[in-house]
């Protein structure tokens, strides 16, 4: 099989970058080693949060200028800008809805009703100029009876605080009862999939209307539109007030479908995705990559002129670590970490993570290094790279998406 | 009643709700006695809950220590009858590799049978088709009747039995001193941890089982007790790699059992010397994980592949005899001491030593002391009264439940024994499961907060497992914390709860977070950190 | 340190991080409240019947084994095997009659074909179905395939057999139960295509069933013993005959190459590489090899492309797309990856009818959305399925291909 770009990884830096080239004629395939990250969502992306040194963040392109010498921004530089701009065409391009900009976060809010800044966030939730919005608001707080992953009580005590008045109530529909039967898998996405016939939705909908007179604004777990916004829509024009849906606990209903409308926007354009499949191994030559073997397609080998490493970080395995190392297992690229374990935690749980910030060494141009030297067509982006730490700076998304973009471009540009 | 007339009705204080405490006032409250139990932090937090979870059959002891050797396997064989819903009868092999001496194979079971111990020297074949997780190279095998305790669920047990006889049981509630009128000790002043309120509480006797800890009880009262704290590390492994104990046929030394227990296996332990001032804050070091690897591999090659959920070390309470700086020579013997003869204390006696095994041993002792002292005449039952949970199979639930799927009910069932009638399951969110990876239910959790003395997340592991499987609680803890702030009411409390839960499922985890378990915990933080939006102001 | 360098037993489940990405692609969970879902029947069963046997829950028999958790699981667990293992080791439950006719698809087939118009006419007939129904728990809706007079290996051995040593390469055909009892013209299809590209097709020296059905319905030393037998004789063609096997029935081939080793524990890697489907297979020959298909003017159709579970397990439906994106004329539209429900012989059972239906609805919608001329597809028991729930027709690639074909240019085009 022969492409022009293979991109291993199929999260938001596979998908992203695939799209872009798929987009300018570049016939490109997607080896996914399964779901990725998407499926827990918060319904936000973030572009830059917090500065290294703890200070928050308000103009993600503006502060990015203050960040370590070896995060990836700094290698995207001054076009930082213009590729977040990019980033959020695309995805509204692909189907994705989000609103939100570079030059000022705003607030999402999270599963435990606190309100935390942000970049972009989807359609389905609120994006709040500030933490003053829920002021002197009457919310009705509606839970599906028997969800165990919204946490009203959570929610309530945290809009209370500020400012809010709250009720709480869990409304019921045959087809919600019959998910209880199963003592594990009434999960938010076979909610939203029982919500899924309009008969459905309909009769949900009514109950909830007529309990919610009282409210100003109706609170709603996120179980809305598992393949489309259609549900969205038609929820927002049937209850007639405001609605704010609030994230679950995953698997994430709006993580879910943007995965499948990125993946579906990609195959539409021409692109291959290859879910289930993992790379075996791979023929170096000469510095470059010359072909890679994969599980699934055996002694049959796929060659292309570039390939792009976007496997993620330890959780999808695109690093693997070791009792006395971290190690990139697909290529043996060259990875940033610390040589001491005792250096990679902190005993804290919610503090600095060293582990965080590790991953692959790239060039200027995010082409992956081995043994000290570039690789003439491998590139790495996403959270495989090292020198950023999503959690803490809050900017796991931007760096997927960005670097994607930046090196889509590198690729076509030659 | 105390020498001027001050009495709240208690004929005894027990400080200390470890398997001790716990044994003691089962045992006195048993015997009529009215007994008030306090601990400071929960049942089972200490040492009783930081160890092998190992019933020894004495086999380990055979050879060095035969009066532990004999008092271990008694109670072993009492424990089978009256604990049945916290042991497994899995058996036990001392194996021979072939860098130690399989001479001393016949020293070893001569003193088993010395000290009453069956033991049976088998076929090295036969022994890996018993347990084919065993190191193929062995040389040489003896059979022992060891198994494994759940230290968490025996001492709840106890506490149940002590509650339902009477006692009255305080947790999170400190002893900050000793009430003494002249030498005499006639009763304990006591900080609510919660409320921060003091409170004077007066009886004519005061058992300090207070373990390590108990040095620092006995100093309030006057006393001297050496204690030697020695620091025991282990690890637990994902799944049960085996299932019957894997012991080494040798003077014992680090590392050297593999116990399977419940849903796990562990191994352990190392040993070093500590101050008092670490004995609250126990952590795993780099050096010792990686000991109890390269040891454990030993007994059982699969380890060195095995997916590990955690590091936890514990402090033996060891009374110090002499100057061994490895503490392992020190007897694990019972140490019963009347403070009133020893140290001319009135009213005061302390008892410690020992080891889980022996809870109840001590617990008679120490109650038959208690007795004399207060001119009470009645023997002692607990070697044969079963403990709640270990009772009669008829009294399993018989009204509708919407429990169906089998791993759900024997996890349930395997947890509280005939005590799971008492678990909600007449309708789906009773049914529903809490916590994916040990089979908890609504209900259970219900159970354990209403009925369990449950002040927090972490109690409520202790109680029903939550958090204790494959996951660590990244999947449940959020539900659990969910219902905690609907039992009590108070959701300030349950979201502090959920932050302390990460973190202290965190201190177990990082000395070992290297491949799945790194991803596990990245995972983790990526939904508690990054969507749920926590911090580390909010862990008070 | 060299321990824990891969931090993996040979207990591949606890690679589970508890990430219940699974859950969401199952398609038993949504229609079937007493499925426990992938997760708890996997993985966390697993770790539970690690302890005991006992832990064991018996509605482990609703997994399809369709492994599209597998296909989801971002770990790598083997989550399908893993229930099906558990059910191998600790189920207790006897196969009923019925599940014994099901799974012995060789042996019903070789009965049924020499009596095949009466047994056709007979289980179209209402009475028949409803005895079935009620007797035997086949349900009555169901379309049961047509029994060829015919097989296609006493028609490959009267027609074909004798010119297939002319041709300068050769292969072995693993034509299946199917091709063999029920719908011949697959295999002929599948001779005249490869002929034409100067491929000789020969049959094993013997071939059984695959076995999937047997190891579905629990019938374990039976599956066993075929596929001892089937990789003793694809052996002989692989490595002394030098001669590939190629099957036209993604299950088998998935079967054969998979579920051998996982669940049988009939050892094939020597010769594992050597199981190839007729798609791939074909589609290589074209990429790599040299080998052209020349096509009839004037074709139009509209096709719409189902992927079979087992084909989403092996990532192979790319080959069978490509190979009809070849025709020229042909309009391809990919239907989204999902199980249509009837997975062997699971949807043939009464009890199991509504789940059945249930979980293949929303393929079905498409499949009428889709205003394609008719459906292609790789298996056979999706065939049945689409074709008795759609108004549509159902093709395997290969046929298309065959009726596509313009032999004598495809043969000129590759004597060269």
């Amino acid at each position: 099989m022969k492409f022009d770009v293979v991109i291993i990884g199929g999260g938001l830096a596979g998908l992203t970058c695939g799209i872009r080239l798929q987009k300018n004629g570049v016939k490109c395939a997607v080896i996914s080693a399964g779901q990725s990250a998407l499926h827990f969502s918060s319904g936000s992306f973030d572009l830059l949060n917090k500065l290294p040194d703890g200070s928050d963040v308000d103009c993600p392109v503006e502060a990015a200028g203050k960040l370590d010498a070896l995060h990836p921004y700094k290698k995207i530089g001054e076009l930082l800008g213009f590729y977040a701009d990019e980033a959020k065409s695309q995805l509204i391009g692909c189907g994705v809805d989000v609103v939100g900009e570079a030059g000022a976060n705003t607030y999402r809010i999270t599963p435990m009703g606190t309100l935390r800044p942000t970049w972009l966030t989807m359609s389905d939730f609120t994006a709040f100029p500030d933490g003053n919005s829920l002021s002197g608001k009457k919310l009705l707080i509606v839970n599906i009876a028997g969800f165990l992953d919204f946490n009203t009580k959570f929610i309530a005590d945290s809009f209370e605080s500020r400012g809010a008045e709250c009720r709480i109530v869990a409304v019921s529909l045959p087809e919600t009862e019959r998910l209880r039967l199963s003592p594990t898998e009434m999960r938010a996405p076979n909610i939203a999939r029982a919500l899924e016939p309009e008969t459905v939705l309909a009769a949900l909908l009514s109950e909830i209307k007529s309990r919610s007179e009282w409210a100003d604004c109706v609170v709603l777990p996120a179980v809305f539109g598992l393949s489309d916004l259609a549900p969205l829509d038609y929820m927002r024009s049937v209850i007639g007030k405001k609605v704010c849906l609030v994230p679950t606990m995953p698997p994430s209903v709006p993580g879910i479908r943007t995965q499948l409308v990125l993946r579906r926007a990609f195959e539409r354009m021409g692109g291959v995705f290859m879910l289930g499949d993992s790379v075996a191994k791979a023929d170096l030559k000469n510095g470059e990559i010359a072909a890679i073997y994969t599980e699934n397609h055996g002694d049959y080998g796929i060659k292309a002129h570039c390939y792009v490493l976007a496997t993620g970080s330890y959780f999808s395995k695109g690093l693997v670590a070791r009792p006395d190392s971290v190690v990139e297992p697909v290529f043996g690229c060259d990875v940033d970490y610390e040589k001491k374990r005792a250096d990679w935690y902190d005993s804290s749980f919610f503090a600095r993570q060293g582990y965080m910030r590790f991953g692959v060494v790239t060039d200027d141009c995010f082409r992956a290094v081995k043994n000290g030297k570039a690789l003439a067509n491998l590139y790495a982006a996403g959270s495989v790279l090292c020198g950023f730490d999503a959690l803490q700076q809050g900017c796991g998304a931007g760096v997927s998406m960005l670097s994607a973009l930046y090196v889509a471009d590198k690729i076509m540009k030659g | 009643m105390s020498a001027n007339g001050k009495s709240d009705g208690y004929d005894v204080i027990i400080i200390g709700g470890g398997a001790t405490g716990a044994g003691t006032a089962r045992d006195c409250s048993l015997r009529g006695l009215r007994v008030l139990l306090i601990e400071r932090f929960d049942f089972a937090a200490g040492a009783t809950g930081r160890n092998h979870g190992l019933l020894h059959s004495g086999a380990r002891y055979a050879v060095t220590d035969k009066e532990s050797a004999s008092e271990c396997i008694k109670e072993n064989m009492i424990l089978r009858r009256i604990a049945k819903h916290c042991v497994e009868e899995n058996d036990g092999l001392f194996i021979t590799l072939p860098e130690d001496d399989l001479g001393y194979q016949a020293t070893f079971v001569k003193s088993c049978q010395a000290a009453g111990i069956d033991a049976e020297i088998i076929d090295p074949e036969l022994a890996k088709r018993m347990e084919p997780s065993v190191n193929p190279s062995i040389i040489g095998a003896v059979k022992v009747p060891d198994g494994s305790v759940d230290p968490f669920r025996l001492t709840l047990a106890n506490v149940l039995d002590a509650k339902a006889h009477g006692a009255k049981v305080l947790v999170y509630h400190e002893v900050t001193a000793m009430i003494k009128e002249g030498d005499r000790v006639v009763g304990v002043t006591v900080v609510d941890r919660k409320t921060k309120a003091s409170h004077n509480y007066y009886a004519p006797l005061t058992i300090n089982a207070g373990g390590i800890w108990g040095h620092g009880i006995a100093a309030m009262a006057g006393a001297k007790v050496d204690m030697y704290p020695a620091k025991g590390s282990l690890l637990i492994f994902g799944h049960r790699v085996n299932n019957i104990v894997l012991n080494r046929c040798r003077k014992p030394a680090n590392a050297d059992i593999l116990v399977p227990g419940d849903t796990i296996c562990l191994i352990g332990t190392t040993s070093s010397h500590v101050g008092f001032d670490e004995v609250d804050d126990m952590r795993v070091t780099p050096d010792e994980v990686d000991l109890l690897l390269s040891e454990g591999e030993k007994l059982a090659p699969a380890l060195a592949t095995t997916r590990i959920l955690r590091a936890y070390a514990g402090v033996r309470p060891l009374v110090a005899s002499d100057d061994d700086p490895t503490g392992r020579n020190i007897s694990r013997g019972i140490v019963l001491l009347d403070h009133e003869k020893r140290d001319g204390i009135p009213g005061f006696v302390t008892i410690t030593g020992g080891k889980l095994m022996t809870y109840r041993l001590m617990a008679e002792w120490a109650t038959d002391l208690a007795c004399k002292k207060l001119g009470v005449d009645k023997p002692c039952v607990t070697m044969t009264e079963p403990l709640p949970g270990s009772r009669d199979e008829d009294e399993m639930p018989k009204g509708k439940s919407f429990i169906v799927k089998n791993p759900i009910r024997k996890s349930l069932e395997g947890r509280h024994g005939e005590l799971s009638s008492k678990i909600p399951s007449g309708n789906e969110y009773d049914a529903s499961l809490v916590c994916e990876c040990e089979d908890v239910t609504v209900g259970e959790v219900k159970y354990a907060l209403s009925e369990l003395d449950v002040n927090n997340m972490v109690d409520l592991r202790r109680r029903t497992r939550v958090g204790m499987g494959t996951c660590q609680g990244e999947l449940c803890a959020c539900r659990a914390a969910g219902m905690l702030a609907e039992a009590h009411d108070c959701t300030k409390k349950a979201k502090d709860n959920l932050a302390n839960f990460l973190n202290e499922r965190w201190k177990g985890v990082y000395p070992i977070a290297w491949g799945d378990a790194l991803r596990e915990n990245e995972y983790a933080e990526w939904v508690y950190s990054g969507v749920c939006g926590m911090k580390q102001n909010d862990l008070r | 340190m060299n321990i824990q360098q891969v931090n993996i037993s040979e207990n591949n489940f606890e690679q589970c991080i508890k990430c219940t990405i699974c859950t969401v692609y199952c398609p038993v969970v949504p229609v079937n409240p007493d499925y426990p879902g992938p997760k708890q029947a996997g993985p966390d069963g697993e770790r539970l019947r690690l302890k005991r046997g006992e832990f064991f829950d018996e509605s482990l028999k609703y997994c399809l084994n369709c492994k599209r958790c597998e296909v989801a699981c971002p770990s790598g667990v083997k989550i399908g095997d893993i229930i099906q293992l558990a059910r191998i080791k600790y189920g207790k439950k006897k196969p009923k009659l019925r599940d014994v006719m099901l799974a012995n698809t060789d042996f019903v087939g070789s009965v049924a074909t020499k009596l095949a118009p009466v047994v056709n006419a007979s289980l179209a007939l209402k009475p028949v179905k409803l005895a079935m129904d009620g007797i035997l728990k086949i349900d009555a809706h169901r379309t049961f395939p047509k029994y060829s007079s015919q097989t296609f290996e006493s028609w490959y051995k009267k027609n074909a057999a004798y010119k297939q040593q002319s041709y300068k390469n050769q292969f072995s055909f693993f034509h299946g139960c199917y091709v063999n009892y029920n719908y011949p013209q697959l295999g002929k299809d599948f001779v005249k295509v490869m002929n034409a590209i100067g491929y000789g097709v020969n049959l094993l020296d013997e071939e059984k069933c695959c076995g999937v059905a047997l190891v579905s319905n629990g019938l374990i030393n039976q599956a066993r013993r075929q596929a001892e037998l089937n990789i003793k004789n694809i052996r002989k063609s692989v490595l002394e005959k030098g001669c590939p096997i190629v099957g036209v029935s993604s299950t088998c081939v998935f079967t054969m190459r998979d579920e051998y080793p996982h669940l049988l524990g009939v050892d094939n890697a020597d010769v594992r590489d050597g199981i190839n489907l007729a798609t791939r297979f074909i589609y290589h020959l074209i990429d790599e090899c040299g080998v052209k298909l020349k096509f009839r003017d004037g074709i139009k159709m509209k096709i719409a492309y189902h992927t079979p579970c087992h084909m989403e397990k092996l990532g192979w439906a790319y080959y069978s797309a490509s190979l009809l994106r070849m025709i020229p004329g042909v309009e391809l539209q990919m239907l989204d990856s999902q199980c249509c429900g009837i997975a062997g012989t699971y949807g043939f059972k009464k009890e199991n009818y509504p789940v059945s239906q249930g979980i293949g609805a929303s393929l079905f919608r498409q499949i009428e959305n889709s205003g394609a001329d008719f459906v292609a597809t790789d298996c056979e028991t999706c065939k049945w399925q689409i074709e008795m729930s759609t108004s549509k027709k159902v093709m395997h690639p290969v046929s298309v291909l065959a009726e596509a074909l313009d032999v004598e240019e495809t043969i000129k085009a590759n004597a060269k």
